[in-house]
């Protein structure tokens, strides 16, 4: 059975985190999952719209999850943010068929396909690691972690609310099972399922630096070597702007950030130039060469 | 069920003269059904382990909001959690609630958290707004924010409340969103400016925690959102965090995508952005400038259609609480 969907990268991965876009086609590629683009896809809007237009928000979210629907597909994503808002909507259009009507009046009204309600949205790391036949995913695995600690930073949006996506009570989260398919060590920190704070990187600036300076710190106290994320908002925060968030706190933090399809990309042998690995701010270099990546 | 073997790891606490706390963790072992509650085990561990061991209780049926400590990585009501859903490995790592000064053991000063909730006018104003009609679909917005047992797990947690003292906190922004909900509030405007100041809604993170750790379901991320919306609405617009906000809506009407270009021009304005030239050129070392002209979505005028039809014909689309039944 071929895995194939619409792919969401959403605005970030397609302006700041371009990398992380490129790492999950190059990934993708390997493993056989075939992502399909989705032309007429518009931005979410994220919350930010939902509290500004909360119908408008329901309209977007309806006409980018039908146009995934009219291909016959699953939609897949690699931002937390549009995985919640995508889901919150698509949750409440299968719970709410009245909603859904309504939002679909508009939509017609609009010329555009209505919503059907019939598709699944997911995180491209779930795929990874629930959907892939994990010996496909461990015989591309050729240059393993040997070990290497890494910190899984999981984000806000792919985990809460738990209302709106399949309980995963008692299961291991996806990162650290990925960590572990690659030969690396998850590394247990306390901050793991905290805020990067992107979402107020404007406004509140100094406190959105404590925090992610936070996270990295006690991941790196932790023993963490590298830190990788499931999004690319995740990423230009701990990542692009760490160093920006060491001169605040005034303190040095220098811990390797990616994105999890790029780490998982160098373990699959892919040049590190098609993951755009050069593109990130704190150089994992040092430390990947001691296992020999 | 058979009876496991658990080891309670406590962060105590003991007041040092000069102020402060010194602390340190202590495991007790304890055995027990998985389905017992960490309240009845520390309980326990009182009676029968260490009689100096401080924490709050009171009602033991989730209701006065007392027992809230850190379980196991989450705040949690002691009395509404089972030992066996929080073990890990077979040890439970009990702390007192975090963003709190600890008085002793699990025991945290209150008082910093009740002056939030006391900062928001916790009760009905008399003013220019007040109704004194007041139908049954009034409280469809009032009933989820009216079950909080102010029990401080959400602050707790509150991923802002962390680096920011000055955060109102989830809460209290909940506790607002009940009174200017409340069709006889007579300052519904007043109380909306006043939330629009540094420090209140504007500086949620939206991480969904409070969401997460509430134990009543008040779902306090929720009431923040609807704040946002009911302020912008009435044309408080002027924060950062506002203007953010209504970018996103102004870009996926004009091309379908966010112009990241000019987000931040847009939120901060000129002269802030100006003091931003260095995050900018911090960006830009590595290729990380967004095209001013981001591509432009096909069938952007559906989207333009869609935001046409919902001007003229506004749609109610808000969730509704579910009734507020006793439990």
């Amino acid at each position: 059975m071929s895995l194939e969907f619409a792919f969401y990268p959403g605005c970030a991965a397609q302006q700041v985190q371009k990398e992380a876009d490129w790492a999950a086609r190059a990934v993708c590629q390997e493993l056989g999952i075939i992502l399909h683009s989705m032309p007429r896809a518009s931005c979410c809007g994220a919350v930010s719209l939902r509290e500004t237009k909360p119908a408008f928000s329901l309209a977007v979210a309806a006409r980018i999850l039908s146009e995934a629907e009219a291909m016959g597909k699953d939609l897949v994503t690699i931002c937390n943010t549009c995985l919640q808002t995508l889901t919150h909507a698509n949750h409440r259009f299968q719970n709410e068929p009245e909603l859904l009507e309504k939002i679909n009046s508009v939509l017609r009204d609009a010329g555009v396909r209505p919503y059907g309600a019939t598709i699944k949205t997911h995180h491209l790391l779930w795929v990874v690691t629930d959907q892939v036949d994990p010996k496909v995913l461990q015989a591309k695995i050729i240059r393993p972690l040997k070990g290497l600690r890494v910190a899984p930073f999981h984000g806000c949006h792919n985990l809460r609310p738990a209302e709106i996506y399949e309980q995963q009570e008692g299961k291991e989260h996806h990162l650290n099972r990925l960590i572990r398919s690659m030969g690396g060590v998850p590394v247990d920190y306390p901050d793991q399922e905290r805020c990067c704070g992107f979402h107020v990187m404007l406004s509140d600036k100094k406190e959105v630096h404590e925090m992610s300076a936070k996270n990295c710190l006690s991941a790196k106290a932790a023993g963490a070597q590298v830190m990788i994320t499931p999004c690319t908002l995740c990423d230009m925060v701990m990542g692009s702007m760490q160093e920006m968030a060491e001169k605040t706190i005034q303190k040095p933090i220098q811990l390797p950030e990616m994105s999890f399809s790029q780490l998982l990309g160098l373990t699959m042998g892919i040049p590190a130039d098609r993951l755009g690995i050069s593109r990130l701010h704190i150089n994992p270099a040092v430390v990947l060469t001691t296992v020999g990546l | 069920m058979a009876l496991q073997k658990y080891t309670f790891r406590i962060q105590r606490s003991i007041p040092v003269q000069g102020g402060g706390v010194q602390t340190k963790w202590q495991d007790f072992p304890v055995e027990s059904e998985p389905n017992v509650t960490v309240l009845t085990l520390l309980e326990e561990i009182k009676g029968q382990q260490d009689g100096t061991l401080v924490f709050r209780q009171s009602c033991r049926s989730a209701i006065c909001g007392s027992c809230a400590m850190w379980i196991s990585g989450r705040t949690r009501l002691a009395c509404k959690t089972h030992v066996g859903a929080v073990a890990k490995n077979g040890v439970v790592e009990i702390a007192p609630q975090k963003n709190q000064p600890v008085l002793k053991d699990l025991a945290i000063d209150i008082r910093p958290f009740f002056k939030r909730v006391h900062g928001i006018t916790p009760y009905l104003l008399d003013g220019p707004e007040q109704n004194s009609t007041v139908t049954k679909s009034a409280y469809d917005q009032v009933n989820h924010v009216t079950q909080c047992i102010l029990c401080g797990a959400c602050y707790s947690d509150c991923t802002m409340a962390e680096v920011s003292p000055a955060f109102v906190g989830p809460a209290a922004l909940a506790k607002a969103f009940r009174f200017v909900s409340d069709p006889r509030e007579g300052r519904k405007s007043q109380r909306l400016a006043d939330l629009c100041q540094p420090s209140a809604i504007w500086s949620c993170t939206r991480c969904t925690m409070c969401v997460d750790v509430c134990p009543k379901e008040v779902a306090p991320m929720e009431a923040i959102v609807k704040l946002r919306t009911r302020a912008m609405a009435r044309g408080y617009t002027g924060s950062a965090g506002a203007k953010h906000a209504l970018a996103f809506h102004e870009d996926i009407r004009r091309g379908g995508h966010l112009n990241e270009f000019t987000l931040m021009m847009r939120t901060l304005g000129i002269w802030e952005t100006l003091k931003e030239t260095g995050t900018a050129l911090h960006l830009a070392k590595k290729g990380k400038v967004p095209s001013p002209f981001p591509h432009t979505v096909a069938g952007v005028e559906e989207l333009r259609r869609m935001y046409d039809h919902l001007e003229q014909f506004p749609i109610e689309v808000e969730t509704k609480a579910k009734e507020a039944v006793p439990e």
